[in-house]
């Protein structure tokens, strides 16, 4: 694939980018060189997973106190626990709802990183690169509209990101069209959804907008001028769907919500809603992971919010029958030190820390990879987050091999030639 | 060959043209008539693509389809193009001079894109692009130097100003307005992270945030103002004038490494944050280097233990004293012990230099050049072989208590390879959108930048002008390249941009905001919240002082959660947006509900709380450095379309509808709307538009125009 594009003159690689970003705009789809990377794409589960829900764990996850307990002089404040599943031994005693929930994840204990600063690490976690200042690369949903075009039959947005303000990698060198929507908060849903004037006025409005805004539209001929125009038409479009309610979920029984709990919880329950309407990636963000003072008080708290949300929505999509076809993972940007600090917590540590997968022919109750006794070092099979990434193309179909050129020239792959760990596909 | 020769001419005319400015005579004003015969007198301005501009006697710029001129003008005017200067500015001969030199090496510059733009099958630039009319210029300069839209008044006032110096004067009168403080600050703000929660939850960032305002405002030299953040010690909220520098440090309190990865790209646009992990795989930065650059703040701590308090820290024995009283009071202990000992614990937040310089290389340590745990020496990085002789270097590394004063003085110096770069290609950036070495947080090779020239001269002028900012941007604003017209085509990301005139670019969150302030408002600028620190006189515990007992600690938390209560309420109201003024039903005057909503940007929580306006349209979480953001979402646009914003401005009695409503005539109104809203006049086209539009809806004709306006990209987008 990339000896091919070397082969190519200047101008027509020129060509080659400049078609990429078109069908980037979800217009089409061109099956340029489906049938070399077809082949390196069969394997267990691959495309499978038809929507993906990434809890994103913001501020570097503690590992030993989660998903990876350790006894010796590393041991977390409280005592792990056993899980419902053979493959599983044991999980952190502050998870005893996904202890419950065990038979449906794969638990990846041997991921590492190269950075412990959290914007970086955030960054890589999202997109698989190391983020340089010369470009943005996209995020895993823009890159699943880039190849799969937008989703069909409804007017909602193919990726959604809940919570996690700013910062987000979004489409980047993609145009800004095929950013996720971005909520800041699950209980409120979609803002500002009804007119402040009648529809009529609102329509007159409209045209009034387009009509004295045609010449400034015409001279810049900007990406960013045209992405608010489409950002427009797409709005005005949603606004007269009834995919709307998807964002609503306020629509959920009072049971249903209580089983999630607030905040994070509603961000997971607004993202089964938007799955079930055909959304096809949501990012879920959960902070006050940076436990650098007292951390048993810090994961009480932390610990149960993200086991309530998490198991809730584990059990949730298999009842809905959704769970076979979404993926739900849950990434950080590194773990924390073994070693508790003076003021009784953790600091960053990208050594090693640990990843969940679930759902979307992912293996049940199983651990992939391990840490040394104390958790300090990657023991066995080692994965980095561009595996991360590349692992969550794969179960979507898309074609991880495959070179992409941005409009800037340069090539790029998903998850920047990451392996899919293929080892979790049952 | 030929077209640098020639442009070379040029340019060297448009130098001697700019320092003799004031000897040159304004084009003569001359009768025009237009294809149905009607005459006007006027002077010609400037071609702007197909629109011809001419200014009346009264000062009033006007811009039409040059096709609506009879042939005959057609052709003077073509020629006038050619053969007009650039209007003659009567600036201030040195900054002229200095503003031609940088033109010049813009001029230079520019060519280079070529080659590339020939591959690309674009035209060749051979200079920049036209001159902006005033009209253009007047959003542009206020936009850029005072962070909002001009006023309707603001706006007429400079387009009806005939004098020729008035580019400069208005660059002047904004750079010393309170409005160039708020969005200085603003800037500032989102580069350098600045925050009101710091990770401590009681530790607030309000006095920080004080202090760099005063700074701004006092335009303090840039190089002072960072020494002070290095250098300073105690606690946020001392005594001294200049404590709450320390906010700058103690905003990563207990990362220090991560604050020094930080301080380096910011300050010296040099990014080593890999090297924090291991050697930097990009760039030539080792882990060891990272470290020994570290280790100037080895000796400093910003969280005090016991043995950083003369006498001993009191704070356990004051909990312990206090947790007594409660007790025997009734109280309950297990619903105030966390919060009380927060609040003793934010005392302990602190700058201050130990004796011992415990800087040890990480456990994990895998090169050949030390071992884990190993003691790390200071010791300055260098970007090339020739800094081993730059006096910057020439610092004391012995005193270990003074090595961060050591550091400080090597970052801050004139001399520092990269200090006095990175500031200018920063202002460079933030005036044409791109810098000249990009990313402006790691220029790495100065040679590799798309005009090496300019970024060395840029450097130049910001140590001749003593790291005066203002100053700095007087020169960037009187530029030519600066006062061009935005370029139109697009430009790929990641591809040089050689500066034919600024890019074009969407106003960020803060600029968005403050231009609806504008129009609710007319000048918000002077719009202060009062100044009083409470926040730090109630935090504030001398826990070295024995005369401290449990129950004044009692006291004071109790005023403190009382101070909190009140600022969260008032953050609530805050959160509704505009909602919660709506309701007030006290829109006249300006006077917003609770005395909350109605300030601009720089005068609300830093960062504004979610789901505010300001957090919709991107303004930065302040987590990452330049962490704003100018991408459009669905959210956004349903905000614009149908959020509380837009209803502040619509809503019958608006104080925007009701200066409109004050012209007499229906096309009078019509231009009060437009100037209002984007400081332009209307065109023939957009006069019958408006027109039609007050015929079909009659008094509900301004709230849709103004709406539809305030939604049009040409408003967001700074031209």
């Amino acid at each position: 694939m990339k000896s091919f594009l070397n082969q190519l003159d200047p101008l027509s690689r020129r060509q080659f980018a400049m078609r990429t970003a078109k069908t980037a705009l979800g217009v089409s789809l061109l099956p340029f060189g489906a049938g070399s990377r077809a082949m390196a794409a069969e394997g267990a589960g691959f495309g499978k997973a038809k929507h993906v829900i990434f809890l994103y764990m913001s501020g570097g996850m503690t590992h030993i106190d989660t998903f990876d307990p350790k006894d010796g002089s590393t041991k977390s404040p409280k005592a792990p626990i056993k899980t419902k599943a053979d493959g599983i031994d044991r999980i952190g005693g502050y998870l005893p709802k996904l202890a419950e929930q065990a038979k449906k994840m794969t638990i990846v204990r041997s991921m590492t990183s190269k950075t412990g600063v959290h914007e970086a690490g955030s960054y890589i976690m999202k997109t698989g690169y190391e983020p340089r200042g010369t470009i943005i690369h996209p995020s895993m949903g823009a890159w699943a509209s880039h190849f799969q075009g937008r989703i069909k039959g409804v007017m909602l947005p193919d990726s959604v990101t809940v919570g996690g303000g700013g910062g987000h990698p979004g489409a980047g060198f993609f145009p800004p069209s095929l950013s996720p929507v971005p909520i800041s908060s699950a209980e409120a849903g979609l803002q500002n959804i009804r007119p402040s004037s009648g529809d009529d006025v609102f329509q007159k409005r409209v045209s009034l907008m387009n009509e004295f805004d045609s010449g400034f539209r015409n001279k810049f001929k900007s990406e960013d001028v045209k992405a608010y125009t489409e950002f427009y038409e797409e709005t005005m479009k949603l606004l007269k769907s009834e995919d709307l309610k998807a964002f609503d979920i306020s629509q959920e029984s009072a049971e249903t919500k209580a089983k999630y709990g607030p905040g994070f919880g509603a961000g997971c329950l607004l993202a089964r809603r938007l799955v079930e309407h055909g959304v096809r990636f949501v990012e879920v963000n959960l902070g006050g992971w940076d436990m650098h003072n007292t951390i048993d008080t810090a994961m009480d708290r932390n610990g149960n919010t993200l086991d309530t949300g998490f198991a809730a929505l584990l059990q949730d999509l298999e009842d809905k029958g959704l769970l076979e076809s979404t993926l739900v993972c849950l990434g950080s940007e590194f773990g924390r030190t073994p070693d508790i600090n003076e003021n009784d917590g953790r600091d960053h540590y990208p050594s090693a820390y640990s990843t969940v997968f679930a759902g979307a022919g992912i293996k049940g109750g199983y651990v992939h990879g391990s840490t040394d006794k104390d958790g300090r070092k990657v023991a066995d099979k080692q994965a980095t987050p561009s595996d991360f990434q590349a692992t969550i193309g794969h179960a979507m179909g898309l074609p991880v091999d495959e070179v992409v050129m941005s409009p800037s020239n340069r090539p790029f792959t998903v998850g920047d030639k990451g392996n899919p760990i293929l080892d979790i596909f049952a | 060959m030929k077209t640098s020769k020639i442009l070379l001419t040029s340019v060297c005319c448009a130098v001697i043209g700019a320092v003799t400015a004031q000897a040159a005579t304004a084009p003569a004003s001359r009768m025009w008539t237009d294809t149905k015969g009607r005459q006007v007198e006027a002077t010609f301005q400037a071609m702007e693509g197909d629109n011809i501009l001419l200014q009346t006697k009264d000062g009033t710029t006007h811009r039409f389809p040059l096709t609506n001129l009879s042939a005959e003008d057609q052709q003077i005017a073509q020629s006038l193009k050619a053969t007009t200067p650039v209007q003659p500015k009567a600036l201030d001969a040195s900054i002229a001079q200095a503003a031609s030199k940088i033109d010049y090496l813009v001029a230079k510059g520019v060519v280079r894109a070529n080659p590339q733009r020939a591959k690309d099958g674009l035209p060749p630039i051979t200079s920049y692009n036209p001159l902006t009319s005033d009209e253009q210029f007047v959003r542009r300069i206020y936009l850029d130097v005072v962070g909002r839209i001009p006023s309707h008044d603001e706006a007429l006032a400079f387009i009806q100003d005939s004098s020729p110096t008035k580019r400069a004067k208005l660059i002047d009168m904004l750079l010393d307005s309170e409005g160039y403080n708020s969005h200085m600050f603003n800037y500032l703000a989102d580069m350098m992270r600045v925050t009101e929660n710091f990770d401590n939850n009681n530790v607030r960032g309000v006095p920080y945030i004080k202090w760099l305002k005063e700074q701004v405002a006092a335009n303090l030299p840039w190089d002072k103002v960072v020494h002070k953040m290095m250098v300073t010690s105690g606690k946020m909220w001392g005594e001294d004038a200049d404590a709450p520098a320390t906010g700058y440090l103690l905003r990563d309190s207990g990362m220090p490494l991560d604050n020094l990865a930080n301080t380096l790209t910011i300050f010296l646009g040099t990014d080593v944050a890999c090297a924090q992990c291991h050697d930097h795989p990009f760039a030539d930065w080792t882990q060891k280097q990272f470290y020994e650059m570290a280790s100037f703040f080895g000796a400093t701590t910003t969280r005090l233990n016991g043995k950083d308090f003369e006498g001993g820290d009191r704070g356990m024995m004051l909990m312990t004293e206090a947790e007594k009283i409660i007790e025997a009071n009734g109280g309950d202990l297990t619903r105030i012990r966390n919060g009380l000992q927060q609040y003793i614990g934010a005392n302990r937040v602190a700058v201050m230099d130990r004796k011992e310089n415990t800087m040890k290389l990480p456990h994990d340590y895998k090169y050949k050049d030390g071992k884990p745990g190993d003691p790390v020496k200071p010791k300055f990085i260098t970007w090339a072989k020739s800094d081993a002789s730059n006096p910057a270097y020439k610092q004391g590394k012995k005193d270990e208590e003074k090595l961060r004063n050591s550091f400080a003085a090597w970052m801050t110096h004139k001399e520092n390879p990269r200090f006095a770069m990175t500031i200018a290609n920063r202002l460079w950036k933030k005036a044409f959108g791109s810098g000249v070495a990009e990313p402006v947080t790691n220029i790495d090779d100065p040679k590799n930048a798309t005009n090496p020239e300019l970024l060395l001269h840029l450097t130049a002028e910001m140590k001749r002008l003593a790291f005066n900012l203002k100053d700095f941007q007087r020169l960037v604003y009187n530029t030519k390249a600066y006062q061009a017209e935005a370029t139109t085509e697009a430009i790929a990301m990641g591809t040089p941009y050689y500066f034919q005139g600024p890019q074009l670019r969407r106003m960020s969150a803060e600029q968005t905001w403050d231009s609806y302030m504008t129009l609710m408002l007319g000048n918000p600028d002077t719009r202060k919240k009062p100044a009083q620190d409470l926040y730090s006189r109630a935090v504030n515990l001398d826990l070295a002082n024995p005369k401290l007992d449990a129950k004044t600690v009692l006291m004071k938390y109790d005023a403190f959660r009382n101070i909190g209560k009140t600022q969260a309420a008032m953050m609530n109201s805050a959160e509704e947006g505009g909602d919660s003024m709506m309701m007030e039903g006290n829109m006249m005057g300006g006077r917003g509900g609770r005395g909350m909503e109605y300030f601009r940007a720089s005068e609300l929580p830093q960062p504004a709380r979610d789901g505010h306006f300001l957090t919709e349209f991107g303004q930065s979480r302040r987590l990452l450095i330049d962490g704003g953001s100018k991408v459009g979402s669905v959210p956004q646009v349903l905000m614009l379309m149908n959020g509380s914003a837009q209803q502040m401005l619509t809503q019958s009695g608006s104080p925007v509808l009701t200066q409109i409503e004050a012209a007499k005539t229906p096309e009078e109104k019509v231009d009060t709307l437009f100037l209002s809203v984007m400081s332009r006049k209307p065109t023939a086209n957009e006069q019958a538009l408006a027109k039609r539009e007050i015929e079909s809806s009659g008094s509900d004709a301004f709230p849709n125009l103004v709406w539809a306006l305030i939604n049009t990209r040409e408003f967001i987008f700074v031209q």
